[in-house]
């Protein structure tokens, strides 16, 4: 077991990762779904966890499976359907309630 | 002083260890009951699925796998390399969870669901920002 490259490349991946979009995906999502959290958090690192899997793998193959302009494109719709359902939607429930 | 008694009623019964096999086919029938604790388990799936779909898809191709892409190319342990980006990258959703779960005992679900929201959508034109610079 190569120790030192192991520690390398955890500690790259981290600092890459920290503050990012994904962790603050991680923090919206989480506090979407406060009743949730251990499906976020398993969300979540199956989807990084998968991504980083088929670089390995596939490397550049995965941009002729699926481009990721389009996974991208995508990914911001959704993101975004999320957002527009939480802010009208569901603060019209919780006013009618307060 | 009395002494241990020998008995034989610990052994098995040779006709009910036979009778075994010819009950098999009765087991297959047996059917999982549908209960009714399937409404929770259900919105756990909807919130680990839409979690799954949208961050793959917006990780896909981005500067971890790079990273890692970059990595796995320049040594010759491509797992070992996998192995630290995979642990890292639970390492900093687990501190994303905490940080979100956290925020959502501090603050009311009015202002909560305000401030996911207007997270979400700066992911989302982060994402647009990107999907633009390729």
């Amino acid at each position: 077991m190569d120790w030192h490259l192991l520690g390398l490349s955890f500690i790259t991946v981290f600092l890459a990762e920290l503050g990012d979009k994904s962790q603050l995906a991680a923090i919206a999502l989480s506090g979407a779904n406060a009743k949730f959290p251990r499906a976020v958090f398993l969300g979540t690192i199956a989807a990084l966890i998968l991504a980083s899997f088929l670089g390995v793998i596939v490397g550049e193959g995965t941009a002729q499976i699926l481009p990721a302009q389009y996974a991208k494109a995508i990914a911001a719709a959704g993101f975004a359907i999320m957002a527009v359902r939480l802010l009208w939607f569901s603060a019209e429930e919780s006013e009618s309630i307060e | 002083m009395p002494l241990p008694e020998l008995s034989v009623s610990g052994l098995p019964d040779s006709s009910l260890i036979e009778s075994d096999f010819s009950d098999q086919s009765m087991v297959l029938e047996i059917e999982t009951p549908l209960s009714a604790a399937q409404a929770p388990t259900w919105d756990f799936w909807k919130v680990f699925g839409s979690t799954f779909v949208t961050i793959f898809l917006a990780e896909l191709g981005d500067k971890t796998q790079v990273a890692t892409l970059l990595m796995s190319a320049q040594s010759q342990n491509p797992w070992v390399v996998f192995a630290g980006a995979a642990s890292a990258l639970v390492a900093t959703s687990l501190v994303g969870v905490l940080v979100g779960r956290w925020l959502s005992t501090r603050l009311s679900l009015k202002t909560l669901e305000r401030a996911t929201g207007m997270l979400l959508l700066v992911i989302s034109a982060l994402l647009v920002w990107d999907v633009a610079r390729m």
